[in-house]
C-alpha cells in the first residue's frame, strides 16, 4: 500500500473517532445519545428481572431461594449495561447511518478493521465481569449454613409417577414434603426406577433421583409456606402428574404433623426439635 | 458465454456413467424398501423368538437395512466399488456423476457437483425445518390449556423428542450443508470440493438418516427427550432403536462433511488466497467442522452402545448390571456442548460478512474474530458438566466447570464487538440479509444473557430442567444461529438460484417471525420463572397465562417463517434474474455468474486481497478483483 493510502486511511480513521466525542453540542454527540439509549435499556432490563423475580417466582421459603433471586438481580444489573450498549450501537447506527433500499450501494464507509483500545477495554471489561460472575457463584456455593442444631435428614424416593418422603426414626412415610424452619434439611435422594429430578421450587435446590444410589441435597428453609415438589427430569409417560405437596411449617407444627402421621411423640419430637 | 465453451454443455457418450444412468432418488426409495422388507423377514424369523429384545432387534436390523439399501440404490458405493473391481470411472463418468447433461435430474441423483450438493442441502434443511416446526405446533397446541387432551402423553413425548432430535440435525446441517458446500469452494477459489463423492455421500446419508426417526413415532415413539437419558432410554418402546439408527448414520455423515469442508479450505485455496485473506465465514465454517468431528463421535459412542444395550444386552447404562446412567449423560454432553457451538459458530459467521457487505466496512476485527472462534471451541469441550450440575454428579467440580462456563462469555462477547464494530460508521445499506444481522444482535443477546444465569451453580439449581432453559436455548440457536442462517440464505440467495428474493414479501416474513419470536420466548421465560417442567404434557393451572402466549406467538412465528418460505419459492421461480453481484460484494462467488458454472471459475482466479476493501483506495489495493476471474455471464467488466 503507498503512503498516500495510509494516509488517507488514517484521516478517516481520525474522522471517525472525532465524530463520536466531538461532534457539536452534547445532545448531539453519538458517545453522549448512545449513553442515553444504554441508560434506557438497562434500566428496562433491570425492571424486566425484578418484575420476574419479584411477581413470576415462587415465594422465596429458603436461604437458597433467597440466592436464586439475587443472582438474577445481580447477573441483570451486571449484564443489561453491557447488553445495552450493544443494543444502543446497534440501534444508533441503523438510526444515523442508515441507506434505505436501493439497489446501488451507499458510498463505503471507513475501513476501521480494529482499534487496538476498544478491544481490549472490551475484552478487559468480559474479563472483570466474569470474575464478578465467578465469585458471586462460588461464594454461594460454598456458604455452607452452620446450623446450630443438626440437620433434619428427609429420605427422597421418585418412582415412575410418585414422590416418596421417609422421615426417618420416625416410621413417617407420606407423599406430601413438610419440613421444619429453622433447620437445615438434608435430603438424601435416589429413585426406585429411572432418572428423577427432585425439585421442590420455592426451597430453590434441585437434584436428580438416581437408581442404585443416593445423591444429596440441603436446603435451609427460612419461611412457612406452600411449595411444589415437581419432577425436572423427563421420567416416561406420566412424567408431567409427577407432583408432590410441599410445605414448609414451624418445629412445633412439623412434630405435631409427625404425630399426627403416626409418629410417637417422642420420636417426633427428638426429630422434629433436634439436639446439638 | 458465447466464446467460451461450458463444462455443462459438453456431450458425453450414451454410456457415461455407467449403472448411474439407472439411479436416482426413486431408486434409492425402492433399493432402500427392498431391504427394510428382506431385513424384516430375516429379523422377524430368526430373531422374534428371543423372547427378551426380539422386536427391538428387528427394528434394528430392518432400519440399518434400509440406510445401506437407500444408499446402495441411490448409487453411494458404485465408484467404490468399480474401483475395487479394477474398472475405475473414467473422465466421462466423472463428468456424468457431476451432473452434466441432466438438467434438473442431477437434483435427484448422487451428483457430485458441489452447487447440486449445496442446493440439495437447501431443501432437505428446510423440510427438516418445515417437519421440526410442525412437530412444535402440535407441542403448542397441546399446551394451550392445562389438562388438553389433543395427544396422549406417550404421543406427547414422542412429539417433544422427534421435534427436538429433528431441529438438532437440521441446524448443525443448516450453514455447513447448504453454503460450506455452495458458498464456501468458491470462496476460498476452488473448482470443487476436495472430495466430491464424499460431498454427495455426506448429503444422501442424511437423507438415509431421516426415514428412520420417523418411523419411530409409529412404533412406540421416543419417551425420553432427545437426549434419550437412560437407563429410561433402555427400556423405551422399539422406537428408540430407529432413533439410534438415525445418529448413527448422520454422525457418519457430518463427520465426513467436516473432512471434507477442513480438506477443501486448507488444500484447495487459489493462488494468493492466504489464510489470512479468507472470508470470515470460511474461518466459521473450519472451525465449526473441526469442533464437529471432536463432538459428534461421542454421540455415536452413546447411541451405539445404547442400542447394544437395548439389542443385545450389554449393560453400559443399565444400572442394575453394574450400568451408569451417568456415564451415558457424559458422553452425550461430551458431544452435546460442543455441538451447539458447531450450530452456532457458521450463522454467527456468516452474519459477520453478511454485515461487513451491507455496512460498505471491513469486518472489524477480523483476526481476534477469528480468535473467539477458536477460543469458543476450546471452551466448548471444556464445559459439558454444566449440564449435569444438579444430577448431583461430581459436586466438587461445581467451581471449575462454572469457571469454563462463565469463560464462554469471553469469546461470544468478542462476536458482538466484531459485529458492532463493524456496524459503527457504516453506510447501512438497508436490504433483506441486513435485516436478520439485527435481529441475530437483539436475539443472541438475549441468549447469552441468560445463558449466565443458568452457568451460575445456585441459580441453576432453580431453572435447570425447567422451561426457562427451554427459552434459553431457542434464543441462542434459533434466535441466534438459526436467524444467522437466514441472512446468509438471503445473502447468498441471488447467488444459488440466479433470481433476487422479493424483499417485499420478505420483509414482512422477517417482522412477522421477529414480533412473534420474542412474544413466543418471552411466554416461555415467564413459564420458566414460574416453574414450569419442560417436556410436560399437562400443567399446574397457574402456568395456564404463559402457556397461551408461548402458544399464540409460536403460532405467529410459525406464519413467519412460512411467508418467507413463500417468499423463497415465489422468487425462485418468478424472480428478477440475479447480476452476479448483487451486493457489489467482494468475495470471490460473486465475481462469477448467478448460479455459478460447473467448476466455477474457467481461468483460475489470482487473489491479491481480502475480500473486506471497503472505503480503502482502489489504487493503493491494485487487484482487489482477483483479475482473471470473469467467467460465464458475469457482469464485472462493468465494474
Amino acid at each position: 500500500m503507498s503512503s498516500n493510502h495510509e494516509d488517507i486511511k488514517r484521516e478517516q480513521i481520525a474522522e471517525a473517532v472525532e465524530g463520536w466525542t466531538h461532534g457539536g453540542p452534547l445532545y448531539r454527540r453519538p458517545a453522549f445519545r448512545i449513553m442515553i439509549l444504554v441508560v434506557l435499556f438497562s434500566a428496562f432490563g433491570i425492571w424486566a428481572a425484578a418484575f420476574f423475580t419479584d411477581k413470576i417466582m415462587p415465594s422465596i421459603l429458603s436461604t437458597q431461594m433467597g440466592s436464586v433471586h439475587d443472582t438474577v438481580i445481580l447477573f441483570t444489573v451486571l449484564a443489561a449495561p453491557v447488553s445495552a450498549l450493544v443494543y444502543a450501537i446497534a440501534a444508533y447506527s441503523v438510526y444515523k447511518w442508515r441507506r434505505t433500499g436501493g439497489d446501488e450501494p451507499p458510498p463505503d464507509g471507513p475501513p476501521i478493521r480494529e482499534n487496538t483500545l476498544v478491544t481490549s477495554l472490551w475484552l478487559g471489561m468480559s474479563v472483570i465481569l466474569v470474575v464478578v460472575l465467578l465469585v458471586w457463584g462460588m461464594t454461594a456455593l460454598s456458604s455452607e449454613n452452620q446450623g446450630q442444631l443438626k440437620p433434619v435428614t428427609v429420605d427422597v424416593y421418585g418412582q415412575q409417577w410418585l414422590w416418596t418422603f421417609k422421615y426417618p426414626g420416625t416410621g413417617v412415610e407420606s407423599n406430601q414434603l413438610v419440613v421444619p424452619t429453622g433447620r437445615q434439611i438434608r435430603f438424601v435422594i435416589t429413585s426406585y426406577d429411572v432418572t428423577h429430578g427432585f425439585w421442590p421450587n420455592s426451597l430453590g435446590v434441585q437434584v436428580d433421583a438416581n437408581p442404585g444410589f443416593n445423591t444429596y441435597i440441603t436446603a435451609d428453609p427460612t419461611k412457612t409456606g406452600q411449595f411444589a415438589v415437581r419432577c425436572s427430569q423427563l421420567c416416561g409417560l406420566y412424567h408431567a402428574y409427577m407432583d408432590a405437596n410441599g410445605k414448609v411449617v414451624t418445629p412445633a407444627q412439623f412434630s405435631a404433623w409427625l404425630i399426627s402421621q403416626g409418629a410417637s411423640s417422642s420420636a417426633a419430637n427428638a426429630y422434629a426439635l433436634g439436639g446439638k | 458465454m458465447s466464446t467460451t465453451a461450458l463444462l455443462e454443455d459438453t456431450k458425453l457418450g450414451p454410456k457415461a456413467g455407467g449403472l448411474y444412468r439407472h439411479q436416482n432418488f426413486l431408486t434409492g426409495i425402492i433399493t432402500g424398501g427392498l431391504a427394510m422388507l428382506v431385513g424384516w423377514l430375516i429379523a422377524h424369523y430368526t430373531l422374534q423368538s428371543n423372547a427378551n429384545w426380539g422386536s427391538d432387534m428387528v427394528v434394528t436390523v430392518t432400519m440399518a437395512a434400509w440406510v445401506v439399501g437407500f444408499m446402495a440404490g441411490i448409487g453411494a458405493f458404485n465408484a467404490v466399488f468399480r474401483w475395487m473391481i479394477g474398472h475405475d470411472q473414467d473422465h466421462e463418468d466423472e463428468l456424468y456423476a457431476a451432473g452434466v447433461s441432466q438438467g434438473w435430474k442431477r437434483y435427484f441423483k448422487f451428483c457430485t457437483d458441489h452447487k447440486v450438493v449445496g442446493t440439495q442441502y437447501l431443501v432437505l434443511v428446510m423440510t427438516l425445518f418445515a417437519v421440526g416446526g410442525t412437530l412444535a405446533m402440535i407441542i403448542r397446541t397441546q399446551l394451550i390449556s392445562p389438562n388438553n387432551h389433543l395427544i396422549s402423553p406417550q404421543t406427547y413425548n414422542a412429539v417433544i423428542s422427534i421435534h427436538g432430535m429433528i431441529m438438532i440435525i437440521a441446524t448443525i446441517i443448516m450453514v455447513s450443508g447448504p453454503w460450506a458446500n455452495f458458498i464456501l469452494p468458491i470462496q476460498v477459489g476452488a473448482k470443487d470440493m476436495a472430495f466430491p463423492r464424499l460431498n454427495a455421500l455426506s448429503l444422501w446419508l442424511v437423507v438415509a438418516a431421516v426415514p428412520p426417526i420417523l418411523i419411530s413415532l409409529f412404533i412406540g415413539g421416543v419417551d425420553s427427550g432427545w437426549t434419550t437419558y437412560a437407563p429410561l432410554s433402555v427400556q423405551s418402546p422399539p422406537g428408540q432403536d430407529a432413533f439410534s439408527i438415525t445418529i448413527i448414520t448422520f454422525v457418519v455423515s457430518v463427520t465426513v462433511a467436516g473432512i471434507n469442508t477442513i480438506t477443501t479450505t486448507l488444500t484447495m485455496r487459489a493462488k494468493g488466497m492466504t489464510m489470512g485473506r479468507l472470508p470470515i465465514f470460511v474461518w466459521g465454517s473450519i472451525v465449526s467442522a473441526g469442533l464437529g468431528l471432536y463432538a459428534m463421535p461421542a454421540f455415536l459412542a452413546a447411541q451405539s452402545m445404547l442400542l447394544t444395550d437395548r439389542v443385545v444386552g450389554t449393560s453400559f447404562f443399565a444400572p442394575a448390571q453394574g450400568g451408569a446412567g451417568w456415564l451415558y449423560e457424559n458422553i452425550f454432553w461430551i458431544m452435546g456442548h460442543p455441538e451447539v457451538y458447531v450450530i452456532l459458530i457458521p450463522g454467527v459467521a456468516a452474519a459477520m460478512d453478511v454485515a461487513s457487505t451491507f455496512s460498505r466496512k471491513p469486518v472489524f476485527g477480523y483476526k481476534i474474530g477469528i480468535g473467539a472462534f477458536f477460543g469458543l471451541a476450546v471452551l466448548a469441550i471444556m464445559v459439558w458438566a454444566h449440564h449435569m450440575f444438579t444430577t448431583g454428579w461430581a459436586p466438587n467440580l461445581a467451581d471449575p466447570w462454572m469457571l469454563t462456563t462463565e469463560l464462554i462469555s469471553i469469546p461470544t462477547g468478542i462476536f458482538f464487538l466484531v459485529i458492532i464494530g463493524t456496524l459503527w460508521r457504516g453506510s447501512i445499506w438497508t436490504r433483506l440479509p441486513m435485516y436478520w444481522v439485527y435481529l441475530f444482535l437483539w436475539n443472541f443477546i438475549i441468549g447469552g444473557v441468560t445463558g449466565i444465569y443458568l452457568s451460575d451453580v445456585p441459580a441453576d439449581q432453580y431453572f435447570h430442567g425447567d422451561m426457562f432453559v427451554t427459552a434459553h436455548f431457542h434464543y441462542t440457536l434459533l434466535g441466534g444461529a438459526m436467524i444467522g442462517a437466514t441472512a446468509a440464505l438471503c445473502y447468498w440467495f441471488p447467488k444459488m438460484s440466479g433470481r433476487m428474493l422479493n424483499e417485499r414479501i420478505g420483509k414482512t416474513a422477517f417482522w412477522v417471525v421477529a414480533i412473534f419470536f420474542q412474544v413466543t420466548y418471552f411466554g416461555m421465560f415467564w413459564e420458566g420463572f414460574q416453574g414450569m417442567p419442560r417436556r410436560i404434557a399437562a400443567y399446574a393451572p397457574y402456568f395456564h397465562t404463559a402457556n397461551v402466549i408461548a402458544t399464540v406467538g409460536a403460532y405467529g412465528l410459525f406464519l413467519g417463517w412460512v411467508i418467507l418460505l413463500y417468499a423463497l419459492i415465489h422468487s425462485w421461480m418468478n424472480g428478477k434474474v440475479a447480476p452476479s453481484n448483487p451486493w457489489h460484494a467482494k468475495s470471490l462467488e460473486w465475481h462469477i455468474s448467478s448460479p455459478p458454472p460447473l467448476e466455477n471459475f474457467l481461468v483460475d482466479p489470482i487473489v491479491t486481497s481480502d475480500p473486506y476493501t471497503y472505503g480503502e483506495d482502489e489504487a493503493a489495493t491494485p487487484a482487489k478483483n482477483p483479475t482473471p476471474a470473469t467467467v460465464g455471464s458475469s457482469e464485472e467488466g462493468a465494474h
